[in-house]
């Protein structure tokens, strides 16, 4: 599944963002490992939303994960409001490695 | 502006200061054992029921697995039901609880006093166990999801349970006879419902959810799980019956036989979940813990030999000290030995990271212990446990003593990484 967008040219700003965040457990980033699901921008009310899940609910790392893409959202767009939202529907699954990703696991 | 708007309910895990009290008591445990060892080692060239023996092993059993075990089940329950630890308070007690009462028994059994300190250390234990099923049964009530690990777990649990019941009763029988033979002959029954009914259950449990998760694998298998389940059970049970009714011996091989099956479908399970891995570069934290599912086949492999003499010959000693030794030091030591390199680490950085991560250039989690004091305590371990079983079956004191050293030397350097770990101060690049 790929990140869906209403702003392709900040999503990919924020994508390349989202590549510093990483999965402490798994060594690879939130962004090839699929857990972004959607980038919102709302131009208007200055307010960017996140949606993204975890690759388990209730995730040990799960905190560490989500505050390292609040904050590496908020360094890349400082005058924006971040909101991250998390969901678990439809679950996280290994299809959602990209094809970097998977090259990085399999080194 | 800065804050993700959902509330972190969802994703808030068991503190950090609910585990660790758990895996530090545990390692020095591991230590305090391995002492033990080092000054009982010529009590294990005589009987398996000598004071010494006892108090090595309720403090492997209790003080390094039992601690260690429910440290890490704190920590991972949520995962495995996808919902809340109920209580951190209930945690600390159940702490606090066994933390008294495991010292008080070991001692009373490297003395062989079997009066108030046996007791009260037994039923302190019983209730830091009754303690811990209460806060992981409402746990689990609470949760939305019902899955075949955390049946396991709570399983486990009530088998420890039992397990600790029957130990305190057995530590009455000493001095108020309540039972028809003395504790010993019901020595193996209380050793077994610990054995496969807590230890094996447990780990399977755990372990099944863990080592595809560690090995980024997409292999699954509820199913398989159900029989290994039931099989493990059957088993016990079916044991537990024949203890009671004194079949022939050979009927005892029913048991073994079922366990046995469970054990090779869980470790047919193991070979899938490596197969159908993402990651293709195994560490060494996770290569100990597979060694650990292949170390399972000695004690049944011991054991099978244990009926069939006692079939045929009558009980040697020498390979129910054995048996012992393969299970508390080979398997369950091997598992706990690569795991807690696999979650105290995350444990740590989660506590020093967390609100700093998307910041700057963390450490990597596995960079927190040293990798090449790891290997060297894997060296150590692996050595001494060879050594200990030699003197074991040779009844050489001298060989005894090296291998205890040798294991000295691995509790050691587990300490060094564990310490290093606890003791860890923030670096950001």
């Amino acid at each position: 599944m790929s990140v869906t967008t209403n702003n392709s040219i900040k999503s990919t700003i924020a994508m390349a963002a989202l590549h510093s965040v990483i999965d402490p457990e798994i060594g690879l980033n939130v962004a090839d490992l699929g857990l972004i699901y959607n980038l919102d921008f709302d131009e208007a009310g200055k307010k960017i939303t996140t949606t993204m899940t975890l690759t388990t609910q209730f995730c040990p790392m799960g905190e560490s994960i989500v505050d390292g893409v609040t904050q590496a959202m908020q360094q890349t767009f400082p005058d924006d409001t971040i909101q991250v939202d998390l969901i678990f529907d439809p679950p996280w699954s290994y299809d959602l490695i990209s094809e970097e990703g998977r090259e990085f696991l399999n080194r | 502006m800065l804050g993700a708007s959902l509330g972190t309910d969802p994703i808030k895990t068991t503190s950090y200061k609910v585990v660790l009290p758990f895996y530090t008591y545990a390692a020095l445990a591991f230590l305090a054992a391995t002492l033990l060892l080092l000054f009982s080692a010529p009590a294990f060239g005589r009987h398996y029921f000598h004071p010494h023996v006892l108090a090595v092993t309720h403090t492997m059993a209790l003080g390094w697995g039992t601690m260690v075990i429910l440290g890490a089940s704190h920590q991972l329950v949520p995962v495995l039901i996808e919902g809340k630890l109920y209580s951190n308070t209930l945690a600390y007690i159940s702490f606090a609880l066994a933390a008294v009462g495991i010292p008080l028994l070991v001692y009373a059994f490297y003395t062989f006093n079997m009066n108030w300190m046996a007791r009260r250390g037994g039923e302190l234990v019983i209730d830091a166990v009754v303690i811990y099923l209460i806060n992981l049964g409402i746990s689990m009530a609470k949760s939305k999801s019902e899955n075949v690990h955390a049946v396991f777990v709570f399983t486990a649990g009530l088998w420890l349970l039992i397990t600790t019941i029957v130990g305190l009763l057995l530590v009455y029988n000493f001095s108020m006879p309540m039972f028809a033979e003395d504790s010993l002959h019901y020595l193996s029954l209380h050793a077994h419902m610990g054995i496969i009914g807590w230890f094996l259950l447990l780990i399977i449990g755990v372990g099944s959810r863990l080592i595809p998760m560690f090995l980024i694998s997409k292999y699954t298998n509820s199913k398989l799980l159900w029989w290994v389940y039931a099989m493990i059970n059957t088993g016990l049970v079916g044991f537990v019956f024949m203890f009671v009714y004194s079949p022939p011996t050979y009927f005892y091989l029913l048991p073994v036989a079922a366990i046995s099956a469970a054990l090779l479908l869980f470790g047919n399970y193991c070979r899938m979940a490596y197969r159908q891995r993402l990651r293709k570069k195994v560490d060494e934290q996770v290569k100990i813990s597979v060694l650990s599912v292949m170390m399972m086949a000695l004690p049944v492999i011991l054991l099978i030999i244990i009926i069939i003499s006692l079939w045929a010959i009558g009980e040697n000693t020498r390979l129910v000290l054995a048996y012992g030794f393969t299970i508390f030091f080979g398997w369950i030591t091997a598992i706990i030995l690569g795991m807690t390199f696999k979650t105290l680490p995350f444990i740590i950085w989660n506590k020093i990271y967390h609100k700093k991560a998307g910041l700057g250039k963390t450490p990597n989690p596995k960079d927190l212990f040293s990798n090449t004091v790891f290997v060297r305590m894997a060296v150590f371990y692996l050595s001494g446990f060879v050594l200990f079983i030699a003197g074991i079956l040779s009844s050489m004191v001298v060989v005894l003593q090296i291998g205890a050293l040798v294991l000295l030397l691995a509790a050691g350097l587990y300490n060094f990484n564990v310490l290093k770990l606890l003791l860890h101060k923030p670096v950001i690049q």
